[in-house]
């Protein structure tokens, strides 16, 4: 046993030193790390980010596609071209000659079937969230035009037709591993919890990427990412952390579409009384944390929806951080009644974002500064979930929930319902206005829906005060020298590899 | 752990009876620790630890929840920022000296209270297992077999999901997953124990089980169960830092080590300090432990005893003799 | 062999007793249509998701159910990954059972060599260091060691990979850091033993016979004090097959520490009962591995 330990432990050192790791990264093939593992590869489920961020535009397509790169709108993808035919109905011109990495060509039978089977009840994809209970029809008018009617009419149509992904008409009514797309790219290999190999098709319909063969890897820790990208064992890190991003020849930060808020119970008091609700905005000093304990170009909110989305109103100004009116309007609250001393609790998530402690726990003090009793207590997505959605619990204490949303679909129709309407799931008001505001802008096209979307916003901010909201999050990718790539707003949610080139 | 050989009667008595003929016992212990000087760094260091969870937080608790982003991530060994700076500031630019000491009474608090929770657990069901009926040990083997392969992160996520991340429940989490351990040394050494002459003595004698257990195989069981306990105390401190570092551990305000260990991680290349004073405490604590163990382990064992209880000179022979 | 017949009716009985709990315990803990749906999901998908996977169900017909499937050697499906949850487990457990393999080989080889020549002089300068080292080793947190380790061989040297699978590279650095803590008990184990049995009365029969060679002295006094030590080994192994959680997510490595941490934070159960399972019965297995080993060494057990 000696001897073997010996003659291995030589072997070890002797061994070691000149054989650091080389890597196969030869021609046009890329490897990029992610922080979450995908857990399926269902089209279906590729709103999802973890599956998004690799099969979304890279092997299921979409008839169009949301430009969040030169702020030009809905794209074709898909369909070449479409129009309002009235009554709800949408005319679709599909492009020819497409086919499937199977094979089979595409046509509009696929994409009636593929609504149908991402809306089945034997299912439970993500697709029927962004319809909710609007209700399609698709009339196959010839094999490459499609009318797709809504009931109620529905404005943005052609943006949602960019959520819904396209299957082969033969794919079973199943969650899939294996996804069958008309993409640039196919499925090669899976091996769980290590790798997926993308492969790029001879056969693509529009232009050839530059990458061949892209691998994904999967690291749950930032700074491993960050250290493979800086070892050249990796291309692109597309989420690495702050703290880690310390190479500024590499590492670029991009706005990444959360925006994070505290969820206010305005039900219950104190917090139901709106100079409470003020108060606690105004005792936040947001512009402290950037650059400190976030990083530079986070961007203070003042609305759900980051600043690149239609209708978000340029008007609104951010609480100013005023202490002392914070202290004079718990005063005032305090004369009419409001028992202002009541513990609020500030319910954090742990793994929110890098660093959500410290935030919490800044934010904690800085209320307490003015005079709040806060308790802070960080707890797990399962539990914070439970809080955060309705049914609430009864006799529940007043509650600040710290959480972040993530729209980068181009259309506040996608947050607005479920975080203000007085039956969204995850809203902590009941204001008859709010409701029928969202109802008009939803309903809206055009001109009209940005300048309504607009007026909600202001009103939110300054009136309802239905939140603490609280920034726009930047996250960092790190970019390995042989490739150039540019994170965009969407990068958290799709990432596509016809944006990767070669230097 | 079958390390430690059971003790030999009359030794046991030398030990745990403080007769009022030996006066001086404590000066014998003292001197028998004067022998190791490593043991005595451990003890001097872990009597220092316990005056800083005792007297830390009503002093410092203050001073460590105090945030100051000005002196965010402050480096150590400057006194700029007071004495309390000399260790660096945190990424909330808190002093970290100040926080090490507030944490030491939820570490030492949580880790004695695991340690204490699940040995006398352990040992009452390793008696009861040792000494009681052949089915009643079957049952409760079986049963510290069912605790063994119950996942303690599972453990810890239903305890934090049905309970709450506080101290107390922590220290549950913790103390469940040690049980089998003194449960199955204790059953080991009672199994032993009683087919020896004084326990076979005392039952021809008609004296209860209960009196047996308690009077006779108790106390012999114990200095067993102390060396294992001290160890153990170092892999409850690790095990609750690690919780930590998944998410499912103590969670913040409270702090301890472990979860400074944590939450500093990824400043790690950038402020090293952050992760490194708190991880040097644990490492400190848990080495003291486990010197004291180890000299514990030979000032219980009668076989090697001598070694602390004779002059350096002689050591030095009886050393060479040995080898 | 009735012994060995009552003994796996035995822990049969109890891994059962084991999955009940988990069974029951683990669906205390919250609702997995929250966490596999969106954030903004309407009530009618949770409602459609909880129908799907019979969670709407009370949990006495829940638990029959699965009884009824598991007795049909069917452990359901993943419910994040929809494919049977055995399949998921088995494949995660490969590596798992590979990393404890080796790193339990080499951590045995090295405390027994290391150990048993502290113990020739205790109390002498390697004793001490040795002693030292190991502790400190052992008394560091897992990930600390392990970012520590990567900072230095991974970043700054550039000897290894960070992370990953693929060559034999990529295994140095975790098995380097899960050796680390075993290492530092099994040392102090085989120290303590081999010191007690140097002095012990056949190796004094030994020497008083004449036999001056150190080697069969070593090798006598080494087959005795291995027993305790194969008692701890083992308790070591147990724990490395539960999975090495930590080490494990750090280096992206695909073992059942990591899928069980994942799947208790996503509640999906079936991937739970079954990891639990698999990693019950291999250390089962392991155990009357270790039984047959105290067996051969110990002649007094064997008769």
């Amino acid at each position: 046993m000696k001897r073997t330990t010996l003659l291995l432990s030589s072997a070890l050192a002797l061994a070691l030193p000149p054989l650091a790791p080389a890597f196969a990264q030869e021609g046009k093939d890329v490897t990029i790390v992610l922080g979450e593992d995908i857990d399926l590869m269902e089209p279906c489920m590729a709103t999802r980010s973890n599956i998004g961020r690799i099969i979304m535009e890279n092997v299921s397509e979409t008839l169009t596609e949301y430009d969040v790169k030169s702020g030009k709108g809905v794209l074709p993808r898909l369909a070449e071209s479409w129009e309002d035919m009235g009554g709800g109905t949408w005319r679709f011109h599909l492009r020819e000659s497409v086919t499937f990495s199977d094979g089979s060509a595409f046509d509009a039978a696929d994409v009636k079937a593929s609504y149908e089977r991402a809306s089945s009840d034997k299912l439970t994809c993500e697709t029927p969230r962004y319809f909710g209970d609007t209700k399609l029809t698709f009339d196959v008018v010839d094999e490459h035009t499609i009318d797709i009617t809504a009931d109620p009419a529905q404005p943005i149509l052609p943006l949602l037709m960019s959520l819904v992904t396209i299957v082969p008409s033969e794919t079973p009514v199943e969650f899939v591993r294996e996804p069958v797309g008309t993409g640039p790219y196919k499925l090669a290999s899976w091996s769980p919890g290590q790798s997926v190999v993308l492969e790029r098709r001879d056969d693509y319909w529009g232009e050839q990427p530059a990458v061949e063969k892209a691998t994904y890897v999967f690291r749950t820790d930032p700074a491993v990412a960050a250290a493979m990208v800086a070892q050249g064992e990796a291309d692109l890190a597309p989420s690495i952390s702050a703290v880690d991003a310390t190479d500024s020849e590499t590492d670029v930060s991009y706005l990444n579409s959360e925006t994070t808020y505290l969820r206010l119970d305005s039900a219950i008091p104190p917090i139901s009384d709106k100079r409470v609700r003020e108060a606690l905005n105004m005792s936040i000093d947001r512009d402290a944390f950037v650059g400190t304990l976030l990083p530079e170009g986070t961007v203070p909110a003042v609305a759900m929806v980051p600043p690149t989305t239609l209708g978000w109103n340029p008007d609104v100004k951010e609480y100013p951080y005023d202490p002392e009116k914070a202290k004079e309007l718990l005063a005032a609250a305090k004369a009419d009644g409001v028992p202002v001393d009541t513990t609020l609790y500030l319910i954090g998530r742990s793994n929110l974002f890098p660093g959500v402690t410290e935030v919490s726990e800044a934010l904690q003090q800085m209320m307490q500064d003015v005079g709040f009793n806060v308790e802070l207590q960080m707890v797990e997505v399962a539990q914070q979930e439970e809080l955060y959605s309705k049914p609430f619990k009864e006799g529940r204490p007043p509650q600040m929930l710290f959480v972040s949303h993530d729209n980068s679909k181009g259309d506040p129709v996608f947050s607005m319902f479920f975080k203000y309407d007085s039956n969204g799931r995850q809203s902590g008001i009941a204001d008859p206005k709010v409701d029928e505001m969202i109802a008009k802008a939803s309903a809206a096209t055009g001109e009209e829906r940005t300048k309504d979307w607009q007026e909600l916003f202001a009103y939110l901010h300054d009136e309802v005060v239905p939140d603490v909201l609280l920034f726009h999050m930047v996250s960092f990718a790190r970019v390995g020298d042989r490739i150039e790539f540019t994170p965009t707003i969407a990068t958290n949610s799709m990432l596509p590899l016809s944006e990767i080139s070669f230097k | 752990m079958a390390v430690s050989s059971p003790l030999k009667a009359q030794h046991m008595s030398t030990l745990t009876s403080s007769g009022p003929a030996e006066p001086s016992r404590l000066r014998v212990v003292l001197g028998m620790l004067w022998r190791d000087k490593f043991a005595t760094a451990a003890v001097i260091f872990l009597l220092i630890a316990i005056l800083c969870a005792i007297l830390g937080p009503a002093l410092l608790t203050e001073a460590a929840t105090r945030q100051n982003l000005r002196a965010r991530n402050f480096a150590p060994f400057s006194l700029d920022q007071g004495w309390l700076m000399i260790l660096g500031g945190d990424a909330l630019g808190r002093p970290l000296l100040a926080r090490i000491i507030v944490a030491a009474r939820n570490t030492l608090m949580i880790a004695a209270g695991a340690v204490a929770l699940s040995a006398s657990i352990g040992a009452m069901l390793g008696l009861a297992a040792g000494y009681g009926p052949r089915w009643l040990g079957t049952v409760i083997m079986r049963l510290a077999d069912v605790i063994m392969s119950f996942p303690s992160l599972l453990l810890a996520v239903i305890v934090l999901y049905m309970l709450s991340p506080s101290v107390g429940n922590v220290i549950l989490v913790l103390a469940v997953t040690r049980i089998p351990v003194y449960l199955r040394t204790t059953r080991a050494e009672v199994l032993e124990i009683k087919e020896r002459m004084f326990v076979q003595a005392a039952q021809v004698m008609g004296a209860s089980s209960l009196r047996i257990v308690f009077r006779h195989i108790l106390p012999m069981v114990i200095p067993t169960l102390v060396t294992i306990a001290t160890l153990d105390f170092a892999f409850v401190m690790l095990a609750e830092s690690a919780l930590s570092f998944l998410g499912i551990g103590i969670q913040p305000p409270e702090i301890t080590w472990g979860l400074m260990v944590a939450q500093g991680k990824q400043y790690l290349a950038n402020a090293w300090w952050l992760a490194f004073w708190p991880g040097l405490a644990i490492i400190l604590t848990t080495l003291s432990l486990n010197l004291l163990s180890n000299w514990l382990r030979i000032a219980l064992d009668p076989a090697q005893r001598w070694r602390l209880e004779i002059t350096p000179a002689n050591k030095i022979g009886g050393g060479k003799a040995n080898g | 062999m009735p012994r060995y017949a009552s003994r796996i009716i035995s822990s049969f009985a109890s891994l059962v007793l084991l999955l009940v709990m988990v069974f029951f315990l683990s669906r205390l803990t919250g609702d997995p249509a929250a966490l596999f749906l969106p954030d903004d999901a309407t009530p009618q998908m949770i409602e459609q998701f909880r129908e799907l996977h019979g969670l709407n169900d009370p949990m006495i017909v829940q638990f029959g159910r699965y009884v009824w499937d598991v007795l049909h050697l069917n452990f359901g499906d993943s419910l994040r990954q929809a494919r049977p949850a055995i399949e998921v487990v088995t494949q995660a457990f490969v590596w798992t059972l590979w990393l404890a393999l080796i790193t339990m080989a080499l951590v045995t080889a090295a405390a027994v060599v290391i150990g048993s020549l502290a113990a020739f002089r205790p109390g002498g300068i390697f004793d001490r260091i040795v002693t030292f080292t190991s502790l400190i080793g052992a008394s560091a947190p897992d990930f600390w060691v392990a970012i520590v380790g990567i900072t230095v061989f991974a970043i700054g040297l550039g000897w290894l990979p960070t992370s990953g699978t693929g060559t034999v590279w990529h295994w140095i650095l975790p098995i380097a850091v899960l050796f680390i803590r075993p290492f530092g008990l099994i040392l102090q184990v085989v120290r303590g033993s081999m010191v007690s049995a140097f002095g012990s009365a056949y190796v004094k029969t030994a020497r008083a016979k004449g036999v001056r060679d150190r080697s069969i002295i070593f090798v006598h006094t080494l087959r005795n004090a291995m027993l305790p030590v194969i008692t701890v080994v083992g308790d070591q192994a147990a724990a490395l097959l539960n999975g090495a959680v930590v080490v494990e997510t750090i280096f992206g490595f695909p073992g059942v520490g990591k899928l069980m941490i994942d799947s208790i934070l996503n509640r999906d159960f079936n991937v739970i009962l079954a990891a639990i399972m698999v990693t019950a019965i291999a250390i089962f297995v392991m155990n009357l591995l270790i039984d047959l080993a105290y067996a051969l060494l110990d002649p007094r057990i064997r008769t």
